[in-house]
């Protein structure tokens, strides 16, 4: 026959491997309700609205004196920093014998549409904060911020400097301005008032738009075909479900609070410029001059280096660090990658300036 | 790119007519209206004006949603399209065997993640995007004010009183924090 269209056996075979795998699956992995992202155990020891404080309860004797509270983002929860047993930011700083409290902002709705950056810094935060100073009789805490958390960060280190003894950046959004990605060019062209006066608070459903657009061929392909040829592989599969359920799941940023990030940060850039104002206090960046520990990846196509990094340049710290990383948003926090070799150094960092 | 000034025209005709003609209605029909209509049900007959306005509004943003839309669909179909004629030309033959498909498909990812940030990445998508979001904000806007019309005429809370109430509580709890903390360090309102 002229027209026979020749087949690879092996093509064949991988082709129905696949398919069997895909009718396997359901057996194979679990559903994203039934998984509980909730690893390392927790007291909650504040609450305020919607706002929770945790402890997380340390497995080895407390080595340093000085605690790290760790204001997460906005955007998504709290969990991708403590995802999977061997991929938990958290459980490997409580191992460092490091006391580790976590702010959860919890999921905001409609009531909490008029709170913004003055009630998270000069309210939840500062609160927080000096829960932990008190329980834990220091003076300063050790702060980090992670991606939207370190913008929350930097502007309350920035006007409260001697409650904090070092300060560690992680991807943080700070220069709007710089910022080279896709999340960066939509926010600089939305009409943000409209948007926060129209519907309250920023809806996750247009959150999730912004994600979807960022490598859809690569996140929404690629990716299932890889979960789909590994199903065999229960640490590949567990691990894929658990971050699946992270990043389906994120709540409604307050109206306030989006309103003037996008605002301040990315539409007229006032924060690295020294001229944003929370609560009537004027943020000055030269206000911040603890150690600061500033950690960006080269690979983040959500908060790019160029956006971060001038947080190092802008402070008047004379103890300041920068690390760069060849991985990416997530990679940094939550893979093999961030455990081999962003944590300890991070860790190290904290103990060498941290109170014994 | 927006409604053509002759589209623009005929709507704002369609617009006054038919507000012309609900008022006409409504005032020729006032005195049977409030035969028929009686007690809280009232308020909705005279409410029905709202509805419309709010109806005919919406349609003429719904023209500006629509041309937003096509817009943005267009961008995304002739993006799909150049990027599929260069994986075409990069990978002119079927993969027949498993190492060919691998590499076709890592190419083909390749190919549509470059040509779709690049999209992504432009002032013109953006901006597209942006008045697309703003259109859709717009029609929602009449939405609301539709609902807190029914609302309304039922006597039942509208999104602008829960709104302000939700201000109200915001601004109270405000104020509770600061007192509690002069309080607690055993001051003044003045802070001394």
């Amino acid at each position: 026959m002229a027209n026979e269209i020749k087949v690879d056996p092996q093509m064949l075979a991988e082709f129905i491997k696949l398919n069997k795998n895909i009718f396997e699956a359901p057996n194979l992995a679990k559903s994203l309700d039934e998984i509980n992202l909730e690893i390392t155990p927790h007291e909650v020891v504040y609450t305020e609205g919607k706002v929770r404080l945790l402890h997380f309860n340390p497995p080895v004797q407390k080595q340093l004196k000085t605690p790290l509270v760790i204001a997460y983002a906005l955007i998504n929860r709290f969990h991708i920093l403590d995802i999977h047993p061997k991929k938990s930011w958290i459980k490997h700083l409580l191992n460092q014998g490091i006391d580790v409290y976590l702010i959860d902002w919890g999921t905001p709705t409609q009531i909490n549409r008029h709170e913004g950056f003055d009630d998270y810094v000069n309210g939840y935060m500062d609160n927080c904060i000096d829960f932990v100073r008190k329980e834990t009789l220091s003076n300063a805490v050790s702060l980090q911020g992670y991606c939207t958390g370190g913008t929350l960060s930097t502007v309350y280190s920035a006007l409260y400097p001697k409650k904090i003894k070092n300060l560690t950046l992680t991807a943080p959004v700070i220069d709007g301005r710089r910022d080279s990605t896709v999340v960066s060019n939509l926010a600089k062209h939305m009409d943000v008032d409209k948007l926060v006066d129209t519907l309250g608070n920023m809806p996750p459903e247009l959150m999730y738009y912004v994600f979807s657009i960022l490598k859809p061929f690569e996140q929404g392909f690629e990716k299932y075909l890889n979960f789909f040829k590994n199903i065999h592989d229960q640490e590949y599969v567990e691990n894929f479900i658990r971050v699946e359920k992270w990043v389906s799941d994120t709540p409604p940023i307050p109206g306030e609070l989006y309103r003037q990030w996008i605002k301040d940060v990315y539409q007229e850039n006032l924060l690295i410029d020294n001229k944003m104002y929370v609560g009537g206090k004027q943020v000055s960046l030269k206000n911040i001059s603890m150690p600061l520990l500033t950690q960006v990846a080269v690979g983040d196509h959500l908060v790019s280096p160029e956006c971060s990094m001038p947080i190092h340049y802008a402070v008047s710290s004379e103890d300041k660090t920068l690390k760069i990383y060849p991985t990416g948003h997530v990679g940094m926090i939550a893979s093999s990658f961030s455990q081999k070799k962003v944590l300890p150094e991070y860790a190290q960092w904290l103990v060498e300036r941290s109170e014994k | 790119m927006s409604i053509p000034p002759d589209l623009k025209k005929s709507l704002a005709n369609y617009k006054h007519n038919s507000l012309f003609w609900t008022d006409l209605l409504y005032l020729m029909s006032n005195r049977q209206q409030s035969l028929a209509a009686t007690g809280p049900f009232r308020k909705f007959a005279i409410n029905a004006k709202t509805l419309s306005t709010e109806t005919i509004e919406m349609n003429e943003d719904m023209t500006e949603f629509n041309t937003r839309l096509s817009e943005y669909y267009k961008q995304l179909t002739d993006t799909w399209n150049e990027a599929q004629k260069e994986y075409s030309r990069k990978v002119p033959e079927l993969p027949n065997d498993v190492e060919h498909m691998e590499a076709s498909k890592r190419i083909w990812i390749d190919i549509f993640e470059n040509y779709f940030t690049r999209l992504f990445d432009s002032a013109e998508f953006a901006e597209n995007f942006g008045q697309l979001v703003s259109s859709e904000l717009e029609i929602a806007k009449h939405w609301n004010n539709m609902a807190s019309t029914l609302l309304e005429s039922a006597n039942m809370p509208t999104k602008k009183e829960m709104d302000d109430v939700y201000k109200e509580l915001h601004s109270l709890r405000k104020r509770v924090a600061k007192l509690e903390k002069i309080a607690n360090k055993g001051g003044t309102p003045n802070g001394q």
